[in-house]
């Protein structure tokens, strides 16, 4: 089966036998290790990647499903400027510790700020909670989405 | 400008943030091949036949081995009991009993899934008391041929795999004479680590010696296990370390590596990848260990206490790992918060055919100190004594002794830690104020910074830069990528981004004890100070000779040596070391630092005794929990933590620490825990294995204590666990205030609550 789709901004074509995952795929085929696997069952969200523009839990996400769909990805983040300031912001409130349920925060969390560009308390807390961080405590996550929308606001 | 109490961004933070960090799973190359495991299906049973031939046949296999492949030996961390493969006996479902290399993950999973496997199940010794019961079938019938590593004179029989014993005849005196006796009885459930990224290892045979690659919390420590399963010399193994996705306890011992090192020499020297599934990871994850603990307080009439009796049954699972040192740690805690009088201590480390535990982020202390707090609730209220203050009463002090004769120095900390407390949140208004529903629990204690040896090389670069050779880890504390990194750029002046750490390789760095016990920025901080210093020492050397100054008049500033007084003299770091190297050599020194043990009295126990309890540091917490009577959820509205540090090196980081460590305490008491029915886990995925998520979480208000310590670097303790030793204790002892009634187990789940509430209507 053939599967054709933009991964950050580049067209890819991939010949597969369709019971891959999208995590497989960005990961085993298109070498885009920066989506991580931690449950495999959709519980943790570390694989957290968009189609289209909205979050999905990329390790039970049939590849072939996201034939002619736009997917971004961590690795599609950074500007030519360097960290975008979702990013600066995770680094600058100490929102990143072991970094492996990372890229899976910041997939869902730019999903919810293009949705809604001043999400409330409630509305944060309640687009992470399909996310595990076993570190922070998410204080300092919740900090970094803060931040991040008073940088928006400013520029 | 100083760095220290500076937030500085930790210098992993743009890989992490940008999926160019590299984890252990991300390792790749074209001639990678892929292992799989086969493990015991059965918590107990006599293994009658392998049969590999049919899984040797199919496409892309590389290698099937079992115990006949591997050598005859046996590896521990304190006891040497576990073999690679089972060979006959099978000890705990998920033990492994064959491996497989294969070109493709699928086919490695194939190969194992068509190795039959002819195998009796046996009793399993469930759980510890069955374990202790007499005529009791034994985990391990040949336990007496084991050799410990660390002497031959330590208590264990039969199912007790290690034992502490301090036994004063003073306390049956003070039972005799109480006025009043309290007694209860406590337990707590397993709880696992959880990182986010399941174990795995790459391991590579190549010219006679292994490389491991692998995201490990102690580097030398599966150096020195891989060497003891593979019978090779430890300096034939090099490891090197990647970025950790969390380990919190759970991978201080090895894994999968001596897997992945023999699969590869039996594949040809190519490099061998194991992955853990989640539920493996579950399955054999070295967990906290569930306890049980009868404690019993003798009283006089005024409430003093008078001695104390405690017994502590912890469950070690099929194998010892590091946990035959645990029973140490309940001894020194035990006087380490409240003048107990005089007291009694047993401890015992029994083993069931169940996952081996381990030890998680505040190893042991975690559940004792819950115990510890929600007796010393229980005997206020049968004094009719306000709870904080009945504890005000009984703290230790400056110059008190723990149970082995050390002598506290500095804890009147405790004290100040309450009022430090009550600036924040004033406990009788508190209580005048509580909604119903509500409830309010304060908890003091007391935990250590782990002592174990650290090094540290700095190599003064001709850039001016300075690098870092040290094999401590970052398991994603930030006591490197933070810690090491802004102790280091203070002493040189330098800015952060000038200062380069290598990641941990054994070829490459001296010993490091790993990142446990709240160890890093302290020990190998003091490390890297000292190395610092002589490297200081040099600078001003060959900065001597080039300013044509005495040695004396010189100072280091902000990277630059000049004169004293001359601010036009100034010479940059990186001509110092360019000079250096084409006159005398490149400038690099070493530095190496242990905690000296302090004295104590070798007569205060007898068993598995770790004689001192290093570097201790003090804290005191409060909580207020909400109940909701119809569901049973209990929801932690405020909780305060108030934390001796020493010295804050960065404030972000230390917040970091103890708002996470209040997250995993909050999940250990109200959410988390394996439960084992028939020897098998009933949770095996993270659907099952509730963990606390972000709705759960109240922002932690902090206050740190600074009492800069002499030893540490700036005066910094250790940081990374004392926030979770008393989370448990406090939101437990909330959680009984809230409805007035004893909650002696932990995790407290909404079916305890409801139970709670229907008992006490029940009652009135």
């Amino acid at each position: 089966m053939e599967l054709t789709f933009k991964v950050n901004g580049h067209p890819e074509r991939l010949e597969l036998e369709g019971h891959e995952t999208l995590l497989d795929v960005l990961r085993d085929d298109l070498n885009l290790t920066g989506t991580k696997e931690g449950c495999r069952e959709g519980e943790c969200g570390a694989c957290t990647v968009l189609v289209n523009g909205r979050a999905v839990d990329s390790c039970i996400y049939a590849a072939m499903a996201a034939q002619d769909m736009e997917i971004e990805t961590v690795e599609g983040l950074a500007t030519s400027d360097g960290l975008n300031s979702l990013q600066n912001a995770f680094a600058e409130s100490g929102g990143v510790q072991c970094g492996f349920c990372t890229p899976g925060f910041l997939m869902m969390l730019t999903a919810l700020l293009d949705k809604y560009p001043h999400p409330d308390r409630v509305q944060v807390r309640d687009a992470l909670s399909g996310n595990i961080c076993r570190c922070t405590g998410y204080a300092q996550i919740e900090e970094a989405v803060e931040r991040c929308i008073r940088q928006r606001t400013i520029e | 400008m100083s760095l220290l109490g500076e937030n500085l961004v930790r210098t992993d933070a743009v890989g992490k943030l940008t999926g160019e960090a590299r984890y252990t799973v991300d390792y790749d190359g074209k001639d990678l091949l892929h292992g799989s495991l086969l493990r015991s299906p059965v918590p107990a049973g006599l293994i009658k036949a392998i049969d590999t031939t049919v899984a040797e046949s199919l496409p892309g296999v590389r290698c099937v081995i079992t115990a006949k492949d591997a050598p005859d030996a046996r590896a521990g961390w304190v006891l040497r009991e576990q073999a690679l493969f089972a060979r006959k006996q099978v000890r705990f479902e998920g033990e492994v009993i064959a491996a497989v290399a294969a070109d493709t993950p699928e086919q490695a999973r194939e190969a194992v899934a068509a190795i039959i496997l002819d195998l009796a199940e046996t009793q399993a010794v469930g759980d510890m008391e069955t374990a202790l019961a007499e005529n009791a079938p034994l985990v391990h019938p040949e336990w007496k041929s084991y050799q410990p590593v660390s002497g031959e004179d330590y208590p264990r029989h039969g199912n007790i795999a290690s034992e502490l014993m301090a036994d004063d005849d003073a306390v049956d005196v003070a039972f005799e004479n109480a006025d009043l006796i309290v007694e209860d009885e406590f337990t707590s459930n397993r709880q696992y680590q959880a990182y986010i990224e399941p174990k795995s290892a790459v391991g590579i045979y190549r010219d006679g010696r292994y490389t491991i690659h692998t995201g490990h919390q102690y580097p030398f420590n599966v150096r020195d296990r891989v060497a003891q399963y593979l019978d090779v010399r430890p300096s034939q193994v090099r490891v090197i370390g990647h970025s950790i996705g969390g380990g919190f306890g759970g991978k201080l011992d090895t894994g999968l590596e001596p897997y992945a090192a023999i699969l590869s020499k039996f594949s040809g020297g190519r490099p061998v990848k194991i992955v853990n599934n989640r539920t493996e990871d579950i399955l054999t994850c070295p967990s906290r260990e569930n306890a049980v603990i009868k404690m019993r307080s003798a009283l006089d009439k005024q409430g003093n206490l008078l001695g104390r009796e405690l017994i502590c049954h912890m469950d070690n699972g099929a194998y010892s790992g590091e946990m035959a040192f645990m029973p140490s740690v309940i001894f020194h805690l035990a006087g380490s918060v409240y003048k107990v009088g005089n007291i009694r201590v047993i401890a015992r480390l029994v083993y069931t055919n169940t996952a081996p535990t381990g030890a998680m982020r505040g190893v042991s202390g975690v559940y004792f100190c819950a115990f510890q707090e929600r007796h010393m609730d229980h005997i206020a209220d049968e004094l009719g004594v306000d709870r904080r203050e009945y504890r005000l009463r009984n703290l230790v002090g400056n110059g008190d002794t723990l149970l082995s004769g050390q002598v506290l120095d500095d804890a009147d900390l405790l004290r100040k830690g309450f009022e430090k407390m009550e600036e924040a949140a004033p406990w009788s208004q508190l209580n005048d104020n509580k909604k119903p529903w509500h409830g309010i629990g304060i908890c003091a204690g007391t935990w250590i910074t782990n002592s174990m040896p650290g090094s540290v090389q700095l190599i003064l670069n001709e850039d001016g830069t300075v690098t870092v050779v040290t094999a401590a880890t970052d398991n994603g504390s930030g006591a490197v990528s933070m810690g090491i990194t802004q102790i280091v750029a203070e002493h040189f002046g330098l800015p952060a981004d000038d200062i380069v750490v290598t990641m941990p390789d054994t070829d490459v760095a001296a010993y490091d004890g790993g990142s446990q016990g709240s160890r890093t920025t302290h020990i190998v901080g003091r490390a890297a100070g000292i190395a610092a210093d002589e490297l200081k020492g040099m600078i001003f050397d060959v900065a001597s000779g080039m300013l044509e100054a005495g040695r004396d008049d010189l100072e280091l500033v902000n990277g630059q040596v000049g004169v004293v007084g001359y601010p036009d003299s100034r010479i940059s770091l990186g001509d110092i070391a360019m000079t250096a190297t084409w006159t005398r050599g490149p400038l690099s020194a070493s530095g190496s630092y242990t905690t000296a043990p302090v004295p104590y009295n070798p007569g205060c126990a007898s068993g598995m005794l770790f004689p001192f309890f290093p570097t201790p540091t003090y804290h005191v917490h409060l909580a207020e929990v909400e109940v909701n009577p119809v569901t049973g959820n209990v929801r932690v509205v405020r909780y305060i933590v108030v934390q001796e540090v020493g010295r804050v090196i960065n404030p972000a980081g230390v917040r970091g620490q103890i708002q996470g460590a209040v997250a995993q305490g909050i999940g250990h008491a109200l959410y988390e825990s394996l439960r084992i029915r028939d020897s098998r886990y009933l949770e095996r995925s993270l659907e099952a294995y509730r963990l606390p998520l972000a709705v759960d979480m109240p922002e932690v208000e902090i206050i740190t204590m600074e009492h800069p310590h002499a030893l540490g670097p700036f005066g910094a303790k250790g940081v990374g666990e004392p926030a979770i030793i008393l989370a448990p204790a406090t939101v437990a002892c909330a959680v009984s205030d809230a409805i007035g009634r004893p909650f002696n187990s932990i995790p407290i789940t909404p079916e305890d609550v409801l139970e709670a509430i229907v008992g006490k209507e029940k009652q009135l």
